[in-house]
C-alpha cells in the first residue's frame, strides 16, 4: 500500500492589531502560531521525526483555513497522485506517538478511517484509505465526520499535548524544561534544567533560574533574570535589567531594559499576556521590538549543533508554508 | 490626613492629541502644587507610548519623598499590562476605577488616623 504523509499547518487569521495598538483578545485571537519554535524545535520538526521513524522519505505540506483539516478535494487530489492511504497530521498538536503502532492498528480493525483520540478527545492524527475518500465523496463529508461512523478509533495513552494557544504553548514549555515529555531543548543542559544554545552571550551579573532556556545567539545583558519556566528563542536581546518569568520571548526580539515580562508570550514588539488575556503593543512605548535578521536564510536552521531535520533545500519550503493554500501540496524530503 | 484630600486628574494619554503638551504640564504643575493626594484616572487610555511613561515616572518622582501619595485607576487591561511590564505597578497602586480606588482609600485612611492619634498619644504621655 503506497502511503503518504500529510502534515496540514492551520491557517489563522493575524490578530486584529489596529492603530489602537491594544486590543481584547477574542476567543480565537491569539499570537499564537504552530510555526513559532518551542525550545529551539518546532511541531513539524517533532511530526517529521516521528515520520520518518517510519521509513518514509518524504511528507506533503498544505495549509488549511481557520477549520484547521485539509479539504476534501486537497486530499482526492494528493490521492490522485497514485497515494492508496493517507496519515493525515494537522499540526494543532504535540504527540509521542508511535505511528507504526498507529498504523498497525489501522489494518487490524480493517479502518477505512481511524482517528487518534486521547481522553480529551481527537488528537489530529488520522490514517485514512482511497476508499474512504470515494466513500466521502458520495457522502459529502469530511475526515472527522466518518470516524463517527462504526470506524474503531485508536486510544491514545502517552504525552499528548494540544496546541491552539499561547496558554498551552507554555504549558509544553514547562514541561519540555523539567523533563515530563520527550521534547529537549535545542543547546546543552549547563545545569539541572538549564539549557543554554550555541553562541549565547550572557553577561556576569546575569541570573538564569531554573528551569530556563536561551536560544542560539541570544544576548542577556548585566542584571537581567531568565527563568524561572521561561524561554527566549534565538537570536533575541535581552536588556539590563529585564525580568523574564514564566514566559516564552519569540525569536529576533529586542527587549528595553528593567521589564518585568511574566506570564506572557512576547513576540517583536507585541506581547500577549496570559493572566490577562490581551495583546499589547510594546513598541510605541519603546519597551519592545523586532529585531532584523541580518541573513535570515543564514541564521535559521543553520547550527550545526542542533538535530536539524530539513537540509537546506527543504527549510525553505518549511519557512514559505505559510503562503501554501488549501488546494496546494508542497513536497519536503526529509 | 482626610478621606476628601485626594484629587482625581485625567492622565493625558496619546490618544488626546490637542494640546498635549499643556496637558501634560498642567498635570506636573498640579502634582507639585497640590497637598493633596492624587488619583490618575486612565478611564479615557487605551494605548500608552513613550512620552506618556516618561510622564508616569516623572508623576511618581514628583510624589516620592513628599508627604502624599498618587494611586492609578485604569480600567483597561492593556494599560495595566504595560504597567506590569514597565514595573511601575510596583511602586503604584493600581486600582480598576476612580470609584473603586476611593472606596479603598476611604477605607485605608481613617486607620491611617487612627493610628497617628494613638502614636501621638504615646508620645505624649510617654
Amino acid at each position: 500500500v503506497r502511503l503518504a504523509a500529510v502534515v496540514v499547518i492551520p491557517e489563522k487569521e493575524l490578530p486584529l492589531i489596529h492603530a489602537s495598538s491594544f486590543h481584547a483578545l477574542g476567543a480565537s485571537e491569539s499570537l499564537y502560531s504552530s510555526r513559532m519554535p518551542i525550545l529551539g524545535n518546532d511541531l513539524l520538526q517533532s511530526w517529521s521525526q516521528l515520520i520518518r521513524k517510519l521509513g518514509m522519505k518524504s511528507l506533503w505540506l498544505t495549509s488549511a483555513f481557520r477549520q484547521g483539516t485539509a479539504s476534501f478535494s486537497a486530499l482526492a487530489e494528493l490521492a490522485g497522485r497514485g497515494f492508496e492511504r493517507l496519515l493525515m497530521i494537522t499540526l494543532k498538536s504535540y504527540a509521542e506517538m508511535d505511528l507504526a503502532d498507529l498504523l498497525r492498528f489501522h489494518c487490524e480493525k480493517r479502518n477505512s478511517v481511524t482517528e487518534a483520540h486521547d481522553a480529551r478527545g481527537q488528537l489530529g492524527v488520522c490514517l485514512l484509505d482511497h476508499l474512504a475518500l470515494a466513500q466521502m465523496k458520495e457522502e459529502s463529508e469530511s475526515p472527522e465526520a466518518r470516524n463517527g461512523h462504526g470506524q474503531i478509533p485508536y486510544s491514545f495513552s502517552g504525552y499528548a499535548k494540544r496546541i491552539l494557544s499561547t496558554k498551552e504553548r507554555q504549558e509544553l514549555v514547562a514541561d519540555g524544561l523539567t523533563g515530563a515529555c520527550a521534547m529537549r531543548p535545542v543547546g546543552t543542559e549547563v545545569r539541572e534544567n538549564v539549557w543554554i544554545g550555541p553562541n549565547v552571550s550572557l553577561a556576569d551579573s546575569a541570573r538564569v533560574v531554573a528551569p530556563a532556556y536561551i536560544g542560539r545567539g541570544t544576548v542577556v545583558r548585566a542584571g537581567s533574570t531568565i527563568g524561572p519556566f521561561a524561554s527566549v528563542e534565538h537570536d533575541c536581546v535581552v536588556d539590563c535589567g529585564t525580568t523574564v518569568e514564566r514566559s516564552s520571548v519569540l525569536p529576533h526580539t529586542y527587549l528595553a531594559p528593567g521589564l518585568l515580562i511574566r506570564n506572557a508570550l512576547v513576540d517583536g514588539g507585541y506581547l500577549e499576556h496570559l493572566g490577562l488575556g490581551i495583546v499589547a503593543d510594546l513598541e510605541p512605548a519603546g519597551l519592545a521590538s523586532k529585531i532584523k535578521p541580518l541573513c535570515k536564510r543564514a541564521q535559521m536552521f543553520h547550527d550545526s549543533d542542533s538535530d536539524t531535520v530539513f537540509p537546506a533545500g527543504n527549510v525553505e519550503a518549511w519557512h514559505v508554508s505559510g503562503q501554501i493554500t488549501s488546494n496546494e501540496w508542497r513536497e519536503v524530503h526529509l | 490626613v482626610k478621606a476628601d484630600a485626594w484629587i482625581v486628574l485625567p492622565f493625558p494619554c496619546a490618544l488626546i492629541s490637542s494640546g498635549r503638551r499643556e496637558r501634560r504640564k498642567k498635570l506636573l504643575r498640579e502634582l507639585r502644587a497640590t497637598g493633596s493626594h492624587i488619583i490618575l484616572d486612565f478611564s479615557n487610555c487605551r494605548t500608552l507610548d513613550h512620552e506618556d511613561i516618561d510622564l508616569l515616572l516623572r508623576c511618581v518622582a514628583q510624589v516620592v519623598g513628599r508627604d502624599k501619595q498618587v494611586v492609578f485607576a485604569a480600567d483597561s487591561n492593556a494599560i495595566r499590562a504595560l504597567l506590569e511590564v514597565t514595573r511601575i505597578s510596583s511602586l503604584v497602586p493600581v486600582f480598576n476605577s476612580v470609584e473603586e480606588a476611593l472606596e479603598r482609600l476611604k477605607i485605608a485612611v481613617p486607620n491611617i488616623v487612627e493610628e497617628l492619634q494613638t502614636c501621638q498619644s504615646h508620645a505624649w504621655s510617654a
